[in-house]
């Protein structure tokens, strides 16, 4: 799979950056003031830290879509045979970055926190966060390159997007999670938000290929 | 790893952006596998569009394109990075995206880049060379991948005289391996292609076109010294333009394609090498 190769490269080069670091230590603060103190007792204290995943999944996968050269990029592109490849390997990269902040994030009060974290609460947690990454990952990649050239229309339109979006709690999958863990309401609304936000970084890395195609 | 081509066909492609007139309006060409084509044109005429349609970078706004070989070698026009991987990452990431062997390729790029003239290391971040170096990671990442197809927009911009050599010699080599080659020249170097047949893109369509002049092609300056009488060792070497006695010293300015040729023969009526450099006018 030519995408997995693609998703080594662009991995190596963010590691190599770090540009990662700056989303990763800006949510470990985020969670180091949320589960400082007493939060009270999960999954409550996650719709927080979950809704904090939304804007910073969406800056890392700006990040690593923007990682090369436009025109660096085609030659990426023809060696992997073709946008896809190379879109999915950005969003397998993006996604990656998803679970490993999302298990931070739900780790995270576990280790600073008294309070029991029994299996099941921890699913709930995880896929609380996973429904907001992933969907933070679809705004990122609908704001990089190919879709959105300039840096600054990309910041402008990203943080337009998770404001207005991420302050909805009827709005699924961000809002209904956030709610959905600050009210205890059991995985299934969890569940639905993690499949519908993975679906919406699906759709956002094929309109991301779609648009470079016509390039 | 064998070189697995592709008959490439592009058959009636037209794009335009948006509601700009179009770039290309029609064009047909088929490159088969060990031809070499080359593609010249003013600035603007379309010519690294088609090179991109052709790599399958972008798509035609309509017409079709078949027989792709598997594997593609692709340079840009200009190859700039801003990746902070040193070049010898680049370059193993690029095999494993070519699907080549990574131990391999990376003999064959280190090879490649030595006989390029690469300066410095191969692990300073990539966005950190110079447009020299960068053009010689971007020749080496489309050349060390067993392509059954070349796309290279103007490969000999930024090399200096012996590196332009060298890439002539592997895109002779390219092609008797198999692979399709299809090239953009401004610097009339590709006139020095055996074999290769050369066309023209003009109003978004192509036409053939006859090779250049090699006498518009970048001249290398050769300083000889020759035994005999420097008249009569210019006399000998007239088939090789501008030999101009200086004292016990010859001059000779040759096209960069028949400089091997003129060493050759200097060689052999017994003068010295005293050096070989690119013309003081060398540009694109």
């Amino acid at each position: 799979m030519r995408a997995f190769a693609v998703a080594r490269f662009l991995a190596a080069d963010a590691v190599r950056s770090q540009r990662f670091l700056i989303p990763l230590f800006l949510h470990g603060a985020i969670l180091a003031v949320l589960f400082g103190g007493d939060p009270g007792p999960p999954p409550a204290p996650w719709a927080a830290s979950a809704l904090a995943l939304y804007p910073i999944a969406a800056w890392l996968a700006l990040t690593v879509a923007n990682t090369e050269d436009p025109v660096q990029r085609t030659v990426t592109v023809a060696a992997a045979g073709g946008q896809v490849p190379v879109a999915a390997g950005t969003l397998l990269v993006a996604l990656a970055g998803d679970l490993l902040l999302a298990v931070l994030s739900v780790a995270w009060p576990v280790v600073a926190t008294g309070y029991p974290h029994p299996p099941a609460v921890l699913v709930e947690g995880l896929l609380g966060h996973l429904a907001c990454a992933t969907t933070g990952t679809a705004v990122g990649l609908l704001c990089a390159r190919p879709v959105i050239g300039k840096i600054g229309w990309s910041l402008l339109a990203a943080v337009f997007v998770v404001v207005v979006t991420g302050v909805q709690p009827w709005l699924p999958p961000v809002g209904t999670s956030v709610a959905a863990l600050e009210a205890g309401a059991g995985y299934p609304p969890l569940a639905l938000g993690a499949v519908l936000g993975l679906a919406l970084a699906g759709v956002a890395a094929g309109i991301s290929a779609a648009v470079a195609r016509r390039s | 790893m064998p070189v697995r081509p592709g008959a490439l066909r592009l058959e009636a492609i037209r794009k335009s952006y948006g509601g700009a007139p179009e770039v290309l309006a029609g064009v047909d060409l088929g490159v088969a596998p060990r031809e070499i084509v080359v593609v010249a044109g003013a600035n603007g005429t379309g010519k690294s569009t088609l090179l991109r349609i052709a790599a399958g970078c972008s798509r035609p706004t309509s017409g079709r394109v078949r027989g792709r070989a598997p594997v593609v070698g692709y340079l840009p026009d200009r190859f700039p990075s801003q990746l902070r991987m040193p070049a010898s990452a680049y370059l193993k990431h690029l095999a494993a995206l070519h699907r080549e062997d990574a131990t391999a390729a990376a003999v064959s790029a280190a090879e490649l880049l030595e006989a390029l003239g690469f300066v410095g290391s191969t692990r300073t971040p990539m966005s950190g060379l110079s447009k020299g170096n960068a053009q010689k990671v971007g020749l080496a990442q489309a050349l060390c991948c067993s392509a059954g197809l070349l796309v290279l927009d103007e490969p000999w911009s930024g090399l200096d005289a012996p590196a332009a050599q060298v890439l002539l010699g592997r895109l002779a080599a390219a092609a008797d391996d198999g692979a399709s080659v299809l090239i953009t020249d401004h610097t009339g170097i590709a006139t020095a292609l055996a074999g290769a047949r050369h066309l023209r893109l003009q109003d978004g369509e192509l036409r053939p076109a006859p090779p250049q002049p090699a006498g518009q092609a970048p001249l290398v300056v050769v300083e000889l010294w020759c035994p005999l009488d420097p008249a009569a060792a210019a006399a000998a070497l007239a088939p090789f333009v501008r030999a101009s006695p200086a004292g016990d010293r010859l001059i000779v300015h040759v096209p960069v394609g028949r400089s091997d040729a003129l060493l050759r023969a200097a060689l052999d009526l017994g003068c010295s090498v005293l050096s070989v450099a690119p013309a003081p006018d060398w540009s694109r």
